[in-house]
């Protein structure tokens, strides 16, 4: 009896929090495509067309939503919005075309979304990408949870204190002569045509690219990991440490 | 095309003010310190943005001959064309939206090299762009420069085409900004703004070395806490107060101070996250809306004059920066010209910032009652909470981003200017980083009482007057060439692309190119022959659908196809 119970439960939440999904999906909307470029408020038409009683099927609206509509202005939601976000929207677009009650699936699932961070981790995943720093931000380099640029190999282990931090070895970085300018390096790829290297003398890396005759690359640099590491003192590391245990699965 | 009432008058203030041109402002020393040549080196031709080129082979008593002399498909056919080409010792650079990069012979049309960016995947940064557009490349230190929708710089070699260096300027994921703007390179550094002026972010220009990419330095629109300017927003909204410098800028080697206009405050409908009371004349969310000058080196800012203080209507001052040397008051003057969104044209000194003048260019102006002599605004008609609030011009612009052009010969502006207003709607939505910020929307009304809803203009920057005005029916969102032919060039989104007697406004000659015009003409000559060049194809990306919504009846061709004009070879 309590196994059947149990199963009836999340049942009965469902039915309760669809309007819940629709409401959540109003706010999102109301954040991203609402604006006057785009479908305006309850989707009345902006710059974009209007949404409100088109006779749109809630499948087209989830292909067109997640994919775009090619050729125009509508971007593709699928990789800009989380899966759970996106039924939302999509199901407070149904509504919008009398889709009275709109299938919700995985917006439901409460439970299923990543584990809640530690206040700590928290302040670390906004510190590590923290737009003030400009490029002096962890994301300049590491893309982790989805945000920042890819140019170090994703992080796989994480060191155990600020002070392993900030001495981390980095002894994939190389001494790399371009030109007769000698610069330390991340090799990308050494081909027939051209050598690629990100080029790390300052924030930003650069990558770059060059004629493989115009490239001379010796192992080895007195490169520092805490050169790039300046605008964060001891306690925002081992935030941002902490955030790493939670959010890197090797 | 001028309206049945209209052809006395306007031949009269030509007459006037033609001869008063003359009179008191004649061109200084620097007559074609900003004209273009052989080449067209620049977005907007040279470094003071005249989009003027000081060739005449083409003029009055001849342009009825032009004819194309090629034409060039891109086969990118996803967002139109709208790119200013780059001439440069014969050879064009021309730029897509999704940025595939061709270098032709400019006397031919024959492919010399053709670079493709990689298409975003679904799900990656850029895929999601909604400004997918691109309005031009750079070239020098021999290199091309261009920003991506996944907010990239990239320079490749110019004899090649093979990618050179790439950085990226910000994570999309997070702030949401591409780069539609072409570049600008000043001496050793590629300058480059982004879009972002509707977007809970904070806006900036970055300098990069053209030889290395190395960042060079980055100017934030927004100051931040402790610097001056910090105290005109509240809180902390400085931080995604928006403001991006979205298209490209002047410079002026003399004085080494390079010159952008900024964006709108964020968000743009609803000021009571951001706005410090009290009263609305004073400066208000810096350096927002404003014109800014920075020492070309540094990246720091020499002077500033804000046009639109607490900007409520998305006016934006982003637009291009006219660098001309004009007697004002018996004076010769270094001057900066610059039209705000609203139509509101602002004169400065270039060397300090002073303030010297203002007119306003639309027919329908409502969001204002007036402008006072020292460049204040008067009855502000703003949105408001729960109501819509009808206000001209709207938010496309009395004149969108496609730039006018400057003639040293006649001393006139040749401005595109729109007549459309909106419904504004105020919204109550938290900033969100990287989500479109606008803070309520807009939508468009044609003004009540009209039959055309645009003209082009010429007017007189130093006696403010309008001197000439050819209606439109519907909108012209293509920027506008002016030549020492005395010839002016523009296009319209029904496809015709059109000659203009420079000081009468007279219509000379047409070509229909078989696709709406939102692009940038330019001209420029090789072994003599001079060339006329448009990029056509309706681009629908924002204004180009939104303006086409109020004319329902249109159906504006889209395509990717530069026309390059000339005379018949026998009859030069």
């Amino acid at each position: 009896m309590r196994g059947l119970a149990l199963l009836l439960l999340p049942a009965l939440a469902c039915a309760q929090s669809v309007p819940d999904v629709v409401a959540r999906g109003e706010k999102i909307f109301n954040q991203t495509c609402a604006t006057g470029y785009c479908h305006g408020s309850k989707g009345s038409a902006g710059g974009a067309p209007r949404l409100v009683a088109r006779g749109f099927d809630q499948a087209y609206i989830n292909t067109t939503v997640t994919r775009g509509l090619p050729g125009t202005a509508m971007p593709a939601f699928g990789g800009a919005l989380d899966r759970r976000d996106l039924t939302a929207v999509v199901a407070y677009v149904a509504t919008l075309n009398g889709i009275t009650n709109p299938s919700v699936g995985v917006a439901l699932g409460a439970g299923s979304a990543a584990p809640a961070l530690s206040p700590n981790a928290e302040r670390g995943r906004d510190l590590f990408s923290e737009a003030t720093r400009s490029f002096g931000r962890c994301s300049t380099c590491h893309e982790v949870g989805g945000i920042g640029i890819q140019v170090a190999t994703p992080i796989s282990a994480v060191p155990a204190d600020v002070q392993a931090l900030r001495n981390l070895a980095t002894p994939q970085v190389h001494t790399a002569v371009l030109d007769g300018e000698s610069v330390p390096a991340l090799i990308v790829s050494e081909g027939k045509r051209r050598t690629i290297v990100y080029d790390l003398t300052s924030a930003p890396p650069v990558l770059r690219s060059q004629d493989p005759g115009t490239v001379k690359i010796t192992d080895g640099s007195n490169w520092k990991h805490s050169a790039f590491m300046a605008s964060y003192n001891d306690s925002e590391l081992a935030a941002i440490l902490d955030y790493l245990r939670a959010a890197v699965h090797p | 095309m001028i309206d049945a009432m209209r052809p006395v008058a306007i031949l009269f203030a030509v007459c006037l003010a033609g001869s008063a041109a003359l009179a008191q402002n004649t061109p200084g020393p620097n007559l074609n310190a900003g004209a273009t040549h052989a080449d067209w080196p620049n977005y907007g031709g040279s470094s003071f943005s005249w989009r003027y080129s000081a060739l005449n082979q083409i003029n009055t008593t001849n342009v009825k001959k032009l004819l194309p002399a090629w034409i060039f498909q891109t086969g990118d056919y996803t967002e139109n064309l709208q790119a200013t080409p780059i001439v440069m010792n014969g050879v064009m650079y021309i730029i897509t939206p999704r940025a595939q990069v061709f270098a032709l012979d400019a006397a031919t049309g024959r492919v010399i090299w053709h670079y493709k960016y990689p298409t975003a995947r679904p799900g990656r940064p850029g895929s999601q762009a909604a400004f997918v557009q691109n309005r031009g490349v750079a070239v020098g230190a021999g290199k091309v420069f261009f920003g991506t929708n996944d907010n990239f710089v990239v320079a490749l070699d110019e004899k090649t085409g093979l990618e050179s260096w790439k950085v990226s300027v910000d994570d999309p994921k997070q702030c949401g900004c591409n780069i539609t703007a072409a570049p600008l390179v000043v001496k050793d550094k590629v300058i480059v703004g982004g879009s972002g002026g509707d977007g809970a972010h904070r806006g900036y220009l970055t300098a990069f070395d053209t030889k290395t990419g190395h960042f060079a330095w980055r100017w934030y629109v927004i100051p931040g806490p402790g610097e001056k300017g910090n105290e005109t927003w509240k809180g902390d909204s400085w931080k995604l107060g928006g403001g991006a410098p979205w298209m490209t800028g002047s410079y002026d080697p003399e004085l080494n101070l390079v010159y952008w206009g900024t964006g709108n405050a964020g968000g743009d409908f609803n000021d009571t996250e951001r706005f410090v009371g009290p009263g609305k004349n004073h400066d208000s969310n810096l350096y927002t809306a404003s014109v800014v000058a920075l020492d070309a080196d540094t990246g720091k800012l020499r002077w500033y004059h804000q046009e639109v203080p607490d900007d409520e209507w998305d006016f934006d001052s982003a637009y291009e920066c006219i660098l001309m040397d004009r007697v004002v008051n018996g004076r010769m003057r270094k001057l900066l010209v610059h039209m705000n969104k609203s139509g509101l044209t602002f004169v400065l000194d270039r060397v300090t910032g002073e303030f010297m003048g203002v007119f306003s260019v639309p027919e329908v102006r409502t969001w204002i009652s007036g402008v006072t002599e020292d460049g204040k605004l008067v009855g502000r008609r703003e949105p408001q909470a729960g109501k819509v609030v009808n206000t001209c011009p709207s938010a496309a612009g009395a004149k969108s981003w496609n730039s006018m052009a400057y003639s040293p010969l006649t001393g006139y502006l040749y401005i595109p200017v729109n007549e459309l207003c909106n419904d504004l709607t105020s919204a109550d939505t938290p900033a969100l980083e990287g989500r479109f910020h606008a803070n309520g929307g807009f939508s468009f009304k044609l003004p009540p009482g009209r039959t055309t809803y645009s003209h082009l203009d010429a007017w007189d920057p130093i006696t403010r007057k309008r001197i000439w005005s050819m209606p439109y029916k519907y909108v012209l969102l293509a920027s506008v060439l002016a030549t020492s032919g005395d010839l002016v060039f523009t296009g319209d989104p029904e496809g015709d692309f059109f000659a203009l007697d420079a000081r009468t406004g007279a219509k000379l000659w047409n070509y229909q190119t078989g696709a709406g015009n939102r692009g940038s003409a330019v001209s420029y000559s090789v072994n003599g022959r001079q060339f006329i060049a448009t990029p056509t194809g309706w681009q629908q990306s924002i204004t180009g659908t939104q303006t086409a919504g109020v004319f329902p009846d249109q159906t504006w061709r889209q395509g990717s196809t530069l026309v390059v004009f000339a005379l018949p070879e026998d009859s030069k």
